[in-house]
């Protein structure tokens, strides 16, 4: 487009002001209200929270950590940090069920790593994080938003030009600690234009979006709150937790608000599909939706066809799908597949992709047949190349349709991790950002196959941990979700051993002994793979981030110590581990939180 | 409706009896992940279930700390108290 002109995104808040007939509205669930606030009233309610934050002391440049649970102050405050050239940490607010030792944990770690100086969140998080000031040397304050809402300070804009760092985008970290992606206004207004352009085809001030998905979360921040202030879209926000209790919300409002544009993981499709009833649905309208992109996670075909099935009576477009791919240190997106085009997958011979690592067409009806989701070519200024993993100049692309680990560069991505500088050398080989995707590359089109830190090689093959855990999760009595297949080579040193753990309630040796037998039976018949050792566990013992994704190399670590078997489930462990951390926060958060005291209702 | 605590903790514990795996025993002290097998997302639809029967809203922020039915019971009966809806 030759009109195209980069904005930080400090210029495009300051310019969406001007539209009063776009905006974001907030479902709450508490109250049942849906504030919508134009993007002028946006503009309004960031001037204020970055004028409180300058007001607590924080300057340009500086770090300020936001766990912010409810939707409208996590856009306001975050917004506010950027006009006052504020560097916004994002932070997940604690989630689930007792897992609070590793959200701490996790918390501390950001929060020192990003040299934070003010943490902004709710007085119930503030209360939860207890000591976290004490740990964190560069933490000045930590501050309760409820005391900032109504604030008056005025804003102080700061100059922000395009390559400032905009915020600081912390990846989950499913193997390793996480790492602060930087992310310059640059990096931003590339990837907002690739997704917004050539990605979903925008139309400005007219394609309104709904999201439930979190805003700590890049899917949702640089998806929902950044790219439709360049681009002028509505957008109707739903709490996360709210469609996770109620999968209905997520589509309800869809047809309410006649949303054009919905993302979700893979996950969130499969959520839909499993728990709503047709009785919820009914006379709900899901025909305005244009784009419903998939990404974020390993995409399975099935699930989103059975999605398309379920709702097609409601007007659902089956090719209204995307297939996503993208990661945090390429801003959002890398590449998605093609619009109006519905998921579609390449179907390759099973055999050749994991022994010679060839992604050769197959007839779909073989069963040797391995069908892999396309996502899409690379955007426009973006190169995405495939290359042998021992290749640390990255001069000798592979072929098409060879398989080897993605790379990437252009503007979108990220020139590194805040104050890491070896693992940010790591990630980079002779300029490409080192993806860990292991894919492939037909006519353009972007394939993608496992990440390649994990893949388990017997005899010279390449097995992906995803694909025998999604065989053995077929499992009766097998925890679907809860299975971590990995290779190794203890305890001889000899050859890589298979393994598969996975929780169960079932108990007793004989029924035990049943089900790790079909196990093995169900993972041999499908992929050929004799399995070494099958370890059935009991619930909540396989180690997961805190975000709940599960962490492989982890319980390798653990079996190969062998710690796995003796590790107690969470309730054993909860008060050991963090007693001296919520020594103080403990019992008051405890209270407070079971008995009550919290947020209105009725 | 209303509830006395015997009649809320019997209610809850046949609630839960449907979210558990087949032929898991359900009791009070049953924890919620290492017994019944219930997982964080899996929680979710067991609150929405609650929330439903008990008519009224489980606030996220008390499920961090929670572990066991009793644990889900103590929080239900505050809420339950404050509306006038718990005898005895």
């Amino acid at each position: 487009m030759s009109t195209y002109r980069a904005r930080t995104l400090v210029e495009a808040i300051e310019e969406a002001a001007a539209s009063t007939k776009t905006g974001y509205r907030f479902i709450e669930e508490a109250s049942q209200a849906e504030p919508f606030f134009t993007h002028g009233g946006i503009e309004r309610a960031s001037a204020r929270y970055g004028g409180a934050l300058q007001a607590l002391g924080a300057k340009k440049g500086d770090r300020v950590a936001l766990i912010l649970p409810d939707n409208a102050d996590f856009v306001f405050a975050f917004l506010g940090a950027i006009r006052a050239g504020i560097i916004p940490v994002p932070i997940y607010p604690p989630t689930g069920l007792g897992k609070l030792a590793g959200y701490l944990e996790n918390t501390l770690h950001i929060v020192a790593r990003s040299g934070a100086k003010i943490l902004l969140t709710n007085a119930e998080v503030k209360r939860m994080l207890g000591t976290i000031q004490a740990q964190a040397p560069e933490l000045q304050k930590v501050v309760a938003v409820e005391g900032i809402r109504s604030s008056r300070e005025d804003l102080h804009p700061a100059k922000v030009s395009l390559d400032d760092t905009a915020f600081l985008q912390f990846t989950s970290g499913s193997t390793s600690r996480p790492k602060g992606v930087v992310l310059t206004h640059r990096n931003l207004a590339a990837n907002v234009r690739a997704i917004m352009e050539r990605g979903i085809g925008i139309r400005d001030g007219v394609d309104s979006g709904v999201s439930w998905l979190p805003l700590y979360h890049d899917m949702g921040l640089i998806g929902f709150v950044i790219a439709p202030l360049y681009h002028l879209n509505t957008i109707t926000f739903l709490p996360p937790l709210l469609f996770l209790k109620r999968p209905t919300r997520w589509l309800s409002a869809i047809s309410r608000y006649r949303g054009s544009i919905s993302f979700g993981p893979n996950f969130a499709y499969a959520l839909c599909v499993k728990r709503i009833k047709d009785s919820e649905v009914e006379g709900l309208d899901l025909s305005s939706w244009r784009v419903a992109g998939c990404g974020a996670e390993p995409i399975r075909a099935e699930n989103l066809q059975a999605f398309a099935d379920k709702f097609a009576s409601l007007g659902f477009d089956r090719r209204a799908f995307i297939s996503c791919y993208g990661m945090a240190e390429s801003t959002l997106a890398i590449s998605f597949s093609k619009l109006g085009a519905g998921v579609t997958t390449d179907v390759v011979d099973g055999d050749a992709l994991w022994s010679q690592g060839r992604a050769v067409p197959i007839d779909p009806e073989s069963p040797r047949a391995a069908p892999i989701v396309q996502c899409g070519s690379a955007f426009e200024g973006h190169e995405i190349h495939v290359f042998a993993l021992n290749d640390e100049s990255s001069e000798n692309p592979l072929g098409e349709r060879c398989v080897g680990e993605i790379r990437l560069r252009g503007p979108s991505v990220t020139a590194g991790y805040f104050n890491e500088v070896e693992r940010t050398q790591e990630s980079f080989a002779g300029g490409w950002l080192r993806t860990g995707d292991l894919g492939y590359l037909a006519d353009g089109n972007v394939h993608i196959c496992g990440r390649s830190k994990e893949v388990i090689i017997v005899n010279g093959r390449n097995y992906y941990p995803q694909d025998l855990e999604w065989e053995a999760g077929k499992v009766e009595g097998v925890r679907k979700g809860n299975v971590v297949a990995f290779g190794t080579l203890k305890p001889h040193n000899d050859r890589e051993r298979v393994v598969i753990t996975f929780e169960t309630v079932v108990t007793g040796d004989a029924p035990l002994q049943a089900l790790k037998g079909e196990v093995r039976r169900v993972v041999q018949q499908a992929l050929g793979l004799t399995v070494d050792d099958v370890v059935p566990l009991a619930p909540g013992v396989l180690p997961k981030t805190t975000s709940g994704k599960l962490q492989r190399s982890k319980t390798r670590e653990l079996y190969e110590t062998g710690t796995l078997l003796g590790r107690a489930a969470p309730r054993d462990v909860n008060t050991v581990e963090v007693a001296q951390v919520l020594a103080k926060s403990q019992l008051g958060y405890f209270r407070h939180a079971l008995l009550g005291g919290k947020k209105s209702e009725e | 409706m209303k509830w006395t605590r015997e009649t809320l903790r019997a209610d809850l514990v046949a609630l839960f009896g449907h979210h558990a795996q087949a032929d898991t025993p359900v009791t009070e002290q049953s924890h919620l992940v290492a017994d019944l097998g219930i997982d964080s997302l899996g929680v979710m639809e067991v609150i929405a279930d609650i929330e439903d029967k008990f008519k009224l809203t489980i606030p996220d922020e008390a499920l961090h700390e929670v572990d066991t039915i009793a644990d889900v019971a103590r929080a239900i009966e505050s809420k339950l108290a404050a509306q006038g809806r718990l005898e005895g």
